[in-house]
């Protein structure tokens, strides 16, 4: 006993032993440093492959106690399913004739105002680098019979559909249901919010028109008209996307632009309601569960289904992680989000069937009556969170961590350089004069931050200036030629950096070693800072940004520097030739505020080139 | 002088009516009649009926805790509550909301048979009022003066007073329309102040919540009968859904309680042992609490009408000591609610006079003298003629 009290309270000076204690750690750590930031990088990257694990995360559940899904009788009825079937033929003849934008527009107007619902049309035009977009939609206001209409619920269809990420493919039965459902939800009266109809033009760009002409945004490069029958406030977003004949289920579509995502209290009302109401299977995305992939047989038996539940599982993730990272939202729904409105697509699986008209009207009807209860915004549950599967999701804290494990890890890098760079041993020095005791064995050299960060700043002007030829109208119009004639400048310019003179180590430490520590403090914070916005983004930085920063380092010989860099270079700037995916990155970004673009160019590549540098750099 | 023999019988029955009169005074007779409420079996000695009915919950998703305090009103009223002794207290948010596919009722069925909102109803305090003060100061009766008496519970030491609540609660509190809380001492406090200032003779306590037995589990005041839906760390479930309505209609509790009371008419003698009895756990998904160490009759011969039901009965006051200290209590009150120390009153009945021998020989003299002015009234008459 007395020992234990010795070893907690050691005799002495209380503050002595406090300081000695906390060197004692400090060293042991600093002894260690390496294996922990080893560690580190492994647990952060097996924590990412583990994410898609069935043994992770947890059951969905609805959290808001006001939404009461599932508990109605619908009254959508075959009569109903007849009129859409009214308004396809309609459509179908519109599409048949070649008929304008204005003219679908009207047309769907005119059907509105002739169940006498207010309706009116919006043209639009977009400006960008590839030249003018135009397009006209069309939206019926219907107010809500007993309330003062103050709040507001969306119904949507874009007119083409998501299919192919907007490849051209008519959204027709999506229309045709929009019109029948709002013949149908006319007859009740008990809406508490108005219901708002909106036939958005071409894919996404019609309704970010429509919105921000809704929320009085301006936007400096689209020339829109003012809406003529405006409501409350929205809430809620339901957009529908029925591209098929017939479907087999309805798949979930929920990433907006920028990383953000709806409260899933409204993804797991319309899971709920869907299954149990519609008795419709429903899907995150269109990815169907495969009960027969194959699966080598020296695998036991027992870790099949397993097996097969992870690779479902990575299926959705690897998607999520694709809208996400790159900002892209996963549909029309996606542009809702940034005005705080919460927004899925409902997509209908096309198939052989068996549901249609009659699946679809019930469950919006009772997902409607769901998002009509509702007394303030969706608030309750969550909006961080990975859909494994549509009955489970990965909660904040489970995935979270995993990237900022790796940051840490940088950040220890970054900060032991730091530290290192500001000493020398004293034994690889030469000095006229002896030290005494153990304090010679080290000696204290500066540290030139200002030049380091000069360095860092010209990468980050260099990506500015990159951004700003990619948005011009002459890269969008010559895009293969305008890519190799920017990829040289912007490879060659850094090689300047070959022309630094070596100093004197014993008094100023390396500008290389320098730079790879602020390049690694810098990466790392953009990872953490990141990985609370758009989680996607901070991971895949993560995984491309981790290692290959860490292992920067410059070399003797010419040529290997000059390979080193040229394999950064590859890795900072190779998506330059990536010529369709920059060109919707670059119309993302101009046309709905995406800002993936801008932030590779300012942010990513120059972090890259950084550690390019630093294998140019003299030793 | 002859005396005329109806003179003569005139004579003796006024004598004898006098002697008899002496023994048991016709007060006493009259409170003995009355100590037992004129019905046979009933132990109780209160004589008027009050009931206080909360349901703190707002929005239209607690559709069900309207309909639940709705359904007792119901009740009370069919039993014989006028609604003058009847304060409800009522977010009233679900027969006019914009979401209610039947405007303007409330159903506590699924069938909808019964619409509870019907043509005539009262509510007492509605929406925003529906508050912790207002309960507290309804029961304490410490009110602003210019609060009309259709608010005010008017409850006196002969009230039997029935106190339903309704809500979302946890332990040891019930939510008011998320806003504020009511906590088990509160109203425990609240029943404290009431026996002090004489409102009540007897209390039952209902309530239907999430952990409901807590609430009352804090109560100290004499004569106070608690029941609740469920115990501590126990949910207390609804009852069903209307697909029509879209919201759970009614609780478990209060939707079997209710049923129970549809058996029950203004002269039902089931006991409150009976109703107990009735309660089923596996019915109601939770188990149900009955508190009556305060409570001093045996519960199976206190019937259900002396808290539910309208029993008027009259009230003798025989006692001057009792007018006295009445007066004193209204005057406390009119001090504007200073925190006074009333005096403590005896748990048993105060009302039945104590006769002192002194009282005893006064009454008996002035008996006799009665007799003997009579007597020679009518003797002098009869000699005249």
């Amino acid at each position: 006993m007395d020992r234990i009290r010795a070893l907690l309270r050691p005799a002495g000076d209380r503050n002595l032993n406090r300081l000695h204690r906390r060197q004692a750690l400090v060293s042991v750590f600093m002894r260690h440093i390496q294996l922990i930031k080893i560690t580190l990088f492994c647990l952060g990257y097996l924590w990412m492959l583990a994410l898609p694990s069935p043994r992770l995360g947890r059951g969905t559940y609805i959290d808001e106690n006001a939404l009461g899904p599932g508990q109605v009788n619908t009254r959508w009825n075959w009569g109903d399913v007849a009129n859409a079937d009214r308004y396809l033929e309609q459509l179908e003849g519109l599409r048949d004739s070649n008929a304008t934008s204005e003219q679908h527009a009207k047309a769907i107007m005119t059907e509105f105002t002739k169940l006498g619902i207010p309706a009116s049309t919006q043209n639009y035009v977009f400006t960008s680098s590839t030249g003018k977009l135009e397009g006209t939609n069309a939206y019926a206001v219907l107010s809500s019979p007993r309330t003062s209409g103050t709040e507001a619920m969306v119904i949507s269809a874009s007119r083409i559909s998501r299919v192919g990420e907007g490849d051209g493919t008519p959204n027709l039965r999506g229309v045709a249901t929009v019109l029948a459902l709002a013949n149908f939800l006319k007859r009740y009266s008990l809406w508490a919010k108005d219901i708002v109809f909106v036939v958005s033009d071409n894919y996404v760009d019609g309704m970010q028109a429509w919105l921000n002409a809704y929320h009085g945004e301006a936007q400096s490069n689209l020339q829109a008209e003012e809406l003529e029958l405006a409501s409350g406030v929205i809430w809620t977003a339901l957009n529908i996307d029925y591209p098929g004949h017939s479907f087999s289920h309805l798949g979930i579509f929920h990433e907006g632009i920028n990383g953000r995502l709806p409260n899933q209290d409204l993804l797991n009302s319309f899971h709920h309601i869907s299954r149990w109401t519609g008795g419709v299977p429903v899907l995150v995305y269109d990815h169907l569960e495969s009960h027969q992939s194959h699966i080598p047989s020296w695998i036991p038996r027992s870790l099949h289904q397993e097996i097969r539940q992870y690779n479902y599982r990575s299926k959705n993730v690897f998607r999520h992680i694709g809208y996400q990272a790159r900002g892209r939202g996963s549909g029309v729904h996606g542009l809702f989000h940034q005005f705080r409105i919460d927004a899925f697509t409902m997509f209908g699986v096309p198939a052989n069937g068996p549901h249609g008209f009659h699946s679809i009207g019930r469950v919006v009807e009772s997902t409607l009556r769901t998002t009509n209860n509702l007394l303030e915004r969706l608030h309750a549950s969550f909006f961080f969170y990975i859909l494994t599967t549509p009955e489970r999701f990965l909660k904040i804290g489970s995935f979270l961590p995993s990237a900022v494990l790796i940051s840490v890890a940088m950040m220890f890098g970054g900060l032991k350089l730091w530290s290192d760079s500001a000493w020398i041993p004293a034994a690889t020095v030469q000095l006229e004069k002896e030290g005494d005791g153990e304090g010679s064995k080290w000696i204290q050299r500066s540290r030139p931050v200002i030049p380091v960060l000069g360095m860092m700043l010209s990468t980050h002007i260099l990506g500015g200036i990159l951004y700003s030829v990619l948005t011009t109208s002459w890269f969008s119009n010559n895009q293969t030629v305008a890519s190799a004639l920017l990829f040289l400048p912007v490879a060659t310019l850094p090689l300047c950096a070959l022309l630094v003179p070596s100093q004197d180590t014993r008094i100023v430490a390396p500008v290389s070693q320098l730079l790879k520590a602020l390049n690694l403090c810098f990466a790392s914070t953009v990872i953490s800072i990141t990985t609370v916005a758009n989680f996607s983004l901070a991971m895949s930085l993560a995984i491309l940004l981790g290692i290959p920063l860490s292992i920067s380092s410059p070399s003797q010989s010419l040529p290997l520097r000059v390979i080193k860099y040229a394999a950064y270079i590859g890795l900072g700037l190779g998506w330059i030739f990536a010529g369709e995916e920059l060109r919707k990155a670059l119309w993302d970004w101009e046309i709905l505020r995406v800002w993936f673009a801008p932030f590779v160019c300012a942010v990513y590549t120059p972090l890259v080139l950084q550690a390019g540098l630093v294998c140019l750099l003299p030793v | 002088m002859l005396v005329s023999l109806p003179h003569l019988l005139l004579f003796l029955f006024s004598w004898t009516w006098g002697t008899l009169a002496a023994t048991p005074s016709h007060e006493e007779v009259v409170g003995n009649f009355f100590s037992k409420n004129g019905t046979p079996g009933s132990t109780s000695n209160h004589t008027n009926n009050w009931a206080v009915l909360v349901c703190s919950s707002r929005y239209w998703f607690n559709y069900r805790h309207m309909a639940n305090a709705l359904g007792m009103y119901r009740t009370v009223k069919r039993l014989g509550i006028p609604d003058s002794n009847i304060i409800l207290m009522l977010a009233d948010d679900a027969a006019c909301n914009a979401r209610n596919s039947f405007p303007g009722s409330v159903y506590a069925n699924p069938g909808r048979g019964l619409d509870l909102y019907g043509d005539n109803i009262e509510v007492d305090y509605r929406g925003y009022e529906v508050t912790v003060e207002n309960f507290i100061r309804v029961l304490t009766g410490r009110m602003e003066p210019s609060v009309p008496r259709s608010k005010r519970l008017l409850s006196d030491a002969h009230s039997n007073i029935f106190v339903y609540m309704t809500g979302h609660g946890g332990n040891e509190f019930l939510k008011f329309q998320d806003n504020e809380e009511i906590s088990a001492f509160d109203i425990a406090d609240a029943f404290e102040q009431m026996y002090q200032k004489k409102r009540y003779n007897e209390i039952l306590f209902m309530i239907d919540t999430c952990q409901a037995n807590t609430m009352y589990s804090k109560f100290y005041s004499p004569n106070i009968l608690a029941t609740g839906s469920a115990e501590i760390d126990q949910n207390s479930y609804s009852y069903e859904n209307d697909p029509d309505l879209g919201v759970s209609v009614i609780d478990r509790f209060t939707h079997y309680v209710l049923e129970y009371m549809e058996r029950i008419n203004k002269t039902s003698h089931e006991s409150m042992a009976d109703l107990f009895a009735y309660y089923d756990p596996a019915k109601i998904h939770s188990n149900p609490g009955v508190r009556s160490d305060l409570f001093h009759r045996p519960l199976s011969e206190v019937r259900i009408t002396d808290f539910l039901g309208g029993v008027a009965h009259a009230e003798v006051d025989t006692n001057t000591n009792a007018r006295t200290e009445m007066d004193g209590a209204w005057a406390w009150e009119r001090l504007g609610g200073a925190r006074v120390k009333a005096p403590r009153v005896p748990a048993e009945d105060p009302d039945v006079a104590k006769d002192t021998p002194k009282a005893r020989q006064w009454r008996d003299a002035r008996a006799w003298g009665g007799v003997l002015l009579v007597g020679a009234l009518v003797g002098w008459v009869g000699w005249r003629k």
